[in-house]
């Protein structure tokens, strides 16, 4: 049709089109960059709200009072009997001491505001003082002892807008500044915030208890969890005939990894509680329900790493004469380990970021203690940040944030592990 | 399955070739075949095949893409039982004992007849490992001095011993094409099986290669039964005593190799030889 050298005219076309496929490409690879920058930019506004609100978490206030342990208040029978010296009230010690250091302080409203400037706990802490060494009791001693949280947040200056700053909080900003002047008042690092449990006292309000109860829950999850879902994965991917039910399982499977997560736990609510009777809130059943939650995904992502190890090694361990057990065993499992291995820690990380399944079994209570076992009452990371974003006190704010700092620290943690195994036993062939 | 019988029959060449020309039997046979057929589902891809493989010797089976060559050589170790939907019937037996029935513990027939690819497809571990495993999950070797020995043996045979023997810890992958199809025969043999099938073991390698392979296969044929794939009609002509041309699922002419190559039979044997389709 063309008299033309075909091959000129081919090069013809081939030019004339060149500019729109480059420009096709330039486009691709803008919006390719631009994507990258924009969830880039998310990150960082995500990173920087949540440590710039936690960071100050992570230490607490101290002021240095100079404490006259008087046997008067303290032990009033002088028989240094333990049971006495505890009962004792040992308010009144610092409140004494605080009002030596402000003796202008007359007005009831003033004392009052002064009476609240010291923590929940420095009573527990002098106590635990005079209990170790009863010698104590008619000294004067300078106690560094933690003042309360709203003092807290003035001093580290988080309250500073209008309405924050009432009557009380501006009586609490001029004596700060005159600790301040004398020396007596410090930030040292929040080591209660890593060793306690929750309390609605957010000095005392700890993570430790939901680390702990994440901890036992991810165990029994990992525990159930892995093993089945991967024999699972080898049985259904190299074992099972091809018929009507492994299609029909293997679609259901890939619809239970789609169900909402509190599905699961309106199911473990229904089965694990109220038939087994497995006891409310606790990591045994908590464990149970992200297993069901986490097994879909094991499945998934073994059976789609099961199948991507090439049929020629399966060819050759079969042809010199291998059983299929042999054959998965020693050369498709071993290949495809680390891609099994990287879902299942991806699905285990996601179990560990969850709450609200584990809202549905009561792992929503507040609990103070430390669980010991996997049946003790517990709470879990996400389910805590939950609650204490949930609290009035504006010291939560930050204690908030401070736990998703933690709760962001293990799931990196993992998910380096995880990229570690793919690193450390992927093989080429 | 008149009807698919029909339309197979109704290929580009309307030439009956229902039975076999020449002669398909063996005085000394290993393998014997009668009336085997295999269907991919309902595609009836080899169809009536009668053959016998005649002890220490190298047939080869030759024959357009598509012909069933493959697929009937994976009958002989069961390799089709691998692929779903295929079936197999037919008379398959190895020194008189039927191999082809569903009772047949697939597991002992690999072992002594092992298979080469033709891609070469060694494990993703060591040398040693690859030639060691088959010795050891049927457990050939007593202790390990008897593995290393039948390693090194196996290596030796398969003309690979003094190439490989200072990095035997070294993955089997990281050998060149040749090496490495050298490696998949090292395997194969280690297991001391009867029968050797080749298919198409030389189709990914250089000419070099090639001819180090073709050597080997003629060594080999002292000590096993050894039945090759193969595209290229000069290897046939080369390796092999006896040929056998597939055709469309047919086996369309079983002889003597020489016989084969100067003076076929069959109409469509001569046209495939001289080049005229394939």
């Amino acid at each position: 049709m063309s008299d033309q050298n075909p091959r000129g005219h081919t090069l013809d076309i081939v030019m004339a089109g060149l500019s729109k496929r480059r420009n096709a490409e330039k486009r691709f690879r803008f919006f390719g960059l631009a994507s990258i920058v924009v969830g880039l930019v998310f990150l960082l506004v995500l990173f920087i709200s949540i440590i710039g609100n936690g960071y100050s978490a992570f230490t607490y206030s101290n002021v240095a009072l100079d404490i006259t342990f008087d046997p008067a208040v303290i032990d009033p029978e002088g028989q240094r009997n333990p049971a006495a010296l505890a009962a004792a009230d040992y308010d009144t010690l610092w409140k004494a001491s605080l009002l030596k250091l402000f003796p202008q302080v007359t007005e009831r409203q003033e004392k009052r505001a002064l009476n609240a400037f010291m923590g929940f706990s420095a009573d527990k802490r002098l106590k635990d003082m005079v209990a170790e060494d009863p010698t104590l009791i008619g000294t004067t001693k300078t106690v560094w002892l933690p003042v309360d949280d709203t003092v807290d947040l003035l001093f580290k200056g988080k309250l500073g807008n209008e309405e924050e700053l009432n009557e009380r909080n501006q009586h609490y900003q001029h004596w700060i500044k005159t600790l301040k002047d004398q020396d007596r008042i410090h930030s040292s690092f929040n080591r209660e915030f890593f060793t306690n449990g929750d309390s609605r006292e957010p000095e005392a309000a700890g993570i430790w208890g939901a680390v702990v109860g994440s901890a036992f829950t991810l165990l029994i999850t990992i525990g159930l969890s892995l093993p089945i879902g991967i024999a699972a994965a080898i049985y259904l991917e190299e074992f099972a005939p091809r018929n009507r039910w492994t299609d029909l399982i293997e679609v259901n499977i890939n619809n239970l990894a789609a169900v909402p997560s509190i599905v699961f736990g309106l199911l473990g609510l229904a089965v694990f509680i109220n038939f087994f009777g497995l006891p409310r809130s606790s990591p045994l059943v908590g464990g149970l329900v992200l297993t069901l939650m986490t097994l879909p995904v094991i499945i998934i992502a073994g059976r789609s790493a099961l199948k991507s190890v090439p049929p020629s090694v399966r060819e050759a361990a079969l042809g010199i004469g291998a059983s299929p057990v042999q054959m998965v065993f020693d050369h498709v499992l071993p290949l495809a380990l680390p891609g099994i291995l990287t879902g299942a820690i991806i699905g285990t990380a996601r179990a560990l970021g969850e709450s609200a399944p584990l809202l549905m079994i009561g792992m929503v209570a507040f609990i103070v203690d430390i669980p010991k076992t996997f049946t003790s009452a517990a709470t879990v990371l996400p389910v805590q940040i939950y609650l204490w974003a949930d609290s009035p006190e504006r010291a939560f704010n930050e204690r908030t944030s401070a736990a998703i700092m933690v709760l962001l620290a293990f799931l990196i943690l993992m998910n380096g592990f995880a990229v570690y195994l793919r690193r450390r036993y992927e093989r080429r062939w | 399955m008149t009807t698919l019988e029909n339309s197979t029959r109704e290929k580009p060449f309307h030439r009956e070739h229902r039975s076999t020309v020449g002669t398909f039997t063996s005085d000394n046979p290993r393998i014997v075949c009668r009336s085997v057929d295999v269907y991919y589902g309902e595609k009836h891809a080899v169809q009536n095949i009668n053959i016998d493989v005649g002890r220490h010797q190298v047939i080869a089976l030759i024959g357009p893409s598509g012909c069933g060559k493959s697929t009937f050589l994976r009958c002989l170790n069961r390799m089709n039982d691998t692929i779903p939907d295929c079936r197999v019937t037919g008379d398959i037996s190895m020194d008189g004992i039927a191999i082809n029935g569903p009772d047949v513990d697939v597991v002992p027939l690999r072992a002594q007849v092992g298979m080469v690819f033709q891609k070469p497809n060694p494990f993703p571990k060591s040398i040693f490992e690859n030639v060691a495993y088959g010795p050891r999950i049927h457990g050939l070797a007593t202790n390990p001095s008897d593995l290393e020995g039948i390693v090194e043996n196996s290596l030796r045979r398969a003309g690979l011993w003094e190439e490989v023997k200072d990095r035997l810890a070294q993955p089997g992958t990281g050998l060149s094409g040749g090496q490495q199809q050298r490696l998949c025969i090292a395997r194969t043999i280690a297991v001391n099986p009867e029968v050797i099938l080749m298919d198409e073991p030389c189709s990914a390698l250089d000419p070099i290669a090639t001819a180090k392979i073709e050597q080997l296969i003629d060594e080999l044929r002292t000590l096993y039964t050894i039945v090759i794939v193969t595209h290229s009609m000069q290897q046939a002509a080369r390796v092999s005593q006896r040929t056998a041309f597939f055709h469309l699922g047919h086996l369309i002419e079983v002889g003597e190799t020489a016989q084969v190559f100067t003076n076929p039979q069959h109409q469509l044997t001569e046209e495939y030889i001289t080049g005229r389709f394939g």
